[in-house]
């Protein structure tokens, strides 16, 4: 779909902390350089909504994907709870409009390729919001890690966590089952696993477990496989402050990413133990806020055909299908400060494979 | 498992430990109940009634509490929050027509160092050099003010350094071992008083139902007597540290410094009141005034020299804490609450190192699982 038109209309689906904190800064400053338009709020609870229209006062305020007029918009985002996620992208893509819709792109795989099959027969194009790839520090190490600078990947450690959970989540429903689907592998795992495929290709679930006793995991640990047989783990937390490193060890050196950080890296190199910390002259997005612009204005440029998308559906789909892989392989992590009836008992809340004694 | 409980501060360290072991140790219908949205993280591994309500909002209180016959009052804070948590707690507990409220206080209400002889009969005072000890003693009366008028039954608890998973006097210690700044005073030969958090759950529970202790205060602790060296030793030979290499520092004398003062001032209710009315950036700008500045590098062409790790200093608090000499007796607590403490100190370091690993504390083990 090509929009010609100066402005972008755009509405907002899910009016909750995202939609807050990101996209509200960036659609205004968006607007004020005439590039979109915010034409509608949509959110079930109108205080959501309400809160965000005092920046787009022109844009109606809505409560059901129904109320949403056809061909008022040009571009959806969706920033709604994941279980909502692929419904609401599939009735809008069948209604005609691109959409972008937030990380995770759908919590099942097989909702995922329901999208997909929605974008490919609509008129529209389907951006998945994974705004760590447009980090310059991400970017770079793709092109590190593409150039075998490193030589052979031998392995690889992923951790991110923080003692205190915070961010401010607007509804209950973000640590419920039934809205969220997950804890923080949906959430910060989603991100990971995306970089992992994206940096050092196809890789395989070998173990997972997490936390999870009737609800959603607030902690989880992954052990994965790449194609070229390198194995690695990645560790999420909302409950312990972990390293916060993103880590690839390879024959002739290393690489080392603090987590969120957006232009700058560590390397080393494996007869040396000095530490270049790579950093970037004059980059446009030399900040988060600067990377979540670059997000939208590459989907507002593949809009208007003068960009190809940089996320599109294609590539977002392969972090679902490690996330389902995940769940389907779940067990209880060790937790060795619960005494065996309580362990037993988590483990049966866990619902995952059963652990042996020695997995305590 | 048909006793309903709240539990206030459910998102805490000891809060946690109270949602799983009252959770799938099948003791009690907890409800918890957290001060925000974002307290929930922990909690949401679980599938429970979960409520969100700040203490000090006794109208959201009075809706989380309703229908449960007990409330525990586990929540943490700084003297401010402590001060004004207890009488919307107790309000809404009465108003929800609550039986009982076990209110979590502290051993410190006898100071971090008390006299030998001490125990729940001893005189408290609010003159005491750490404003928590006083803001906590303040508390008790308070709420045993609200008892004398009010129908909810009031235990209270004076634990004594609550150890185990996600304790701070343990994370605080390892982190600090990491990051070469730990330090003893007087080779950790002072008596810490611990109690492993899964022994004050217990005597949580019992509290809960226990007749014959309305208006009761209870000093619990492990039963063995264990030293701060006994405490950190575990920790820093799991990771790797030989704890006799650690340097001793110096005591702090027992009164506070500008700093202190000023921050104790700040968290009354005047020095509040006053402080709304200086506009933050001055309020910044006081701060950064009383913090010490390092001094600046004298010259660029001196010989690099190996990295200079200074001495730490110790807190007040600490340095409180490691002159204690007494073991505070729990006497009172076995013979009323029927209370014993249900893990061995040994056992409780063990599982406590365990979760340090969970935690991704890198503990010799682990280091040697990942080669």
């Amino acid at each position: 779909m090509r929009v010609q038109d100066a402005r972008i209309k755009v509405a907002l689906i899910g009016c909750g902390a995202v939609a807050r904190l990101y996209y509200m800064p960036a659609l205004r400053v968006l607007e004020a350089a005439g590039l979109v338009e915010v034409v509608a709020l949509l959110d079930p609870e109108a205080s959501h909504a309400a809160l965000l229209r005092e920046a787009f006062p022109q844009a109606r305020t809505l409560r059901q994907l129904s109320e949403l007029p056809r061909g008022a918009f040009d571009l959806a985002i969706v920033a709604s709870p994941h279980s909502l996620h692929a419904m609401q992208t599939i009735y809008l893509l069948e209604a005609g409009a691109s959409v972008l819709c937030e990380k995770p792109m759908a919590t099942l795989a097989e909702d995922a390729r329901a999208m997909m099959r929605a974008a490919a027969v609509g008129r529209g194009l389907l951006a998945i919001g994974l705004v760590r790839r447009f980090f310059p520090a991400t970017r770079m190490i793709r092109h590190v890690l593409e150039a075998r600078a490193l030589g052979e990947i031998t392995s690889f450690e992923f951790s991110e966590g923080s003692a205190t959970f915070d961010w401010p989540a607007a509804s209950r429903d973000y640590f419920s089952k039934r809205e969220a689907q997950g804890g923080v592998l949906m959430d910060i795992g989603a991100h990971a696993l995306d970089l992992l495929q994206w940096w050092l290709g196809k890789s395989e679930i070998v173990d997972y477990a997490d936390d999870a006793m009737g609800g959603i995991e607030a902690n989880c640990l992954i052990r994965c496989r790449l194609d070229c047989g390198a194995t690695g783990a990645l560790r999420f937390s909302r409950d312990c402050a972990l390293a916060n490193r993103y880590t690839v060890h390879g024959t002739r050196g290393w690489l080392s990413w603090q987590a969120g950080q957006v232009d700058r890296f560590d390397l080393g190199f494996a007869d040396s133990s000095q530490v270049i910390q790579a950093g970037f002259r004059k980059q446009a997005a030399s900040n988060f806020e600067q990377s979540f612009l670059s997000q939208l204005r590459n989907v507002i440029a593949a809009l208007r055909g003068t960009e190809e998308l940089l996320v599109p559906a294609a590539e977002g789909i392969a972090g679902v299908e490690l996330i389902e892989n995940c769940y389907r392989q779940r067990s209880l992590m060790a937790l060795p400060w619960l005494d065996d009836r309580e362990f037993a008992r988590g483990r049966e809340l866990n619902g995952g494979k059963s652990a042996g004694a020695a997995d305590r | 498992m048909t006793h309903r409980v709240a539990l206030l501060g459910a998102g805490g360290f000891i809060g946690s430990r109270i949602v799983e072991i009252f959770h799938l140790g099948g003791l009690a219908d907890v409800r918890p109940v957290a001060r925000s949205i974002r307290a929930l993280a922990r909690l949401s591994r679980f599938d429970l009634d979960w409520r969100v309500a700040d203490a000090r909002d006794e109208e959201a209180l009075c809706t989380a509490l309703a229908g449960c016959e007990t409330v525990i009052h586990a929540i943490s804070g700084d003297p401010a929050t402590i001060r004004d948590s207890v009488t919307p707690v107790y309000r809404a507990a009465r108003e929800a027509g609550v039986r009982r409220l076990v209110y979590l206080s502290s051993a410190s209400v006898h100071g971090q160092a008390p006299l030998p002889g001490t125990d729940e009969e001893s005189p408290l005072s609010r003159r005491q050099p750490i404003e928590y000890n006083n803001a906590k003693v303040w508390a008790e009366r308070r709420l045993l003010s609200l008892r004398a008028h009010g129908p909810v039954e009031l235990v209270i608890l004076r634990p004594g350094i609550v150890t185990g998973p996600r304790s701070i006097w343990q994370t605080r210690f390892a982190a600090e071992l990491l990051a070469g700044t730990a330090y003893w005073l007087d080779d950790g030969r002072g008596i810490c008083n611990s109690l492993y958090v899964d022994n004050l759950v217990h005597a949580i529970h019992l509290a809960l139902t226990a007749p014959g202790i309305d208006g009761k205060a209870f000093l619990l602790g492990d039963a063995e007597t264990v030293t701060w060296a006994d405490l950190y030793r575990p920790i820093a030979q799991a990771l790797g540290f030989d704890s006799i290499q650690l340097p001793n520092v110096d005591h702090v004398p027992p009164r506070r410094n500008v700093r202190e003062l000023a921050s104790a001032f700040e968290s009354s209710r005047p020095g509040r009141a006053i402080a709304s009315l200086i506009p933050k950036r001055v309020r910044r700008g006081i701060r950064a005034a009383m913090t010490p500045v390092p001094p600046a590098d004298a010259t660029p062409w001196a010989i690099p020299a190996a990295p200079a790790s200074p001495l730490p200093s110790a807190t007040l608090e600490m340095s409180l804490l490691y002159r204690c000499a007494w073991k505070l007796p729990d006497a009172r607590a076995r013979q009323l609450l029927g209370y014993r403490s249900v893990v061995s100190f040994a056992e409780g370091s063990r599982r406590t190192i365990g979760w340090l690993e969970f935690a991704g504390f890198p503990t010799i083990q682990e280091k040697n699982r990942s080669r």
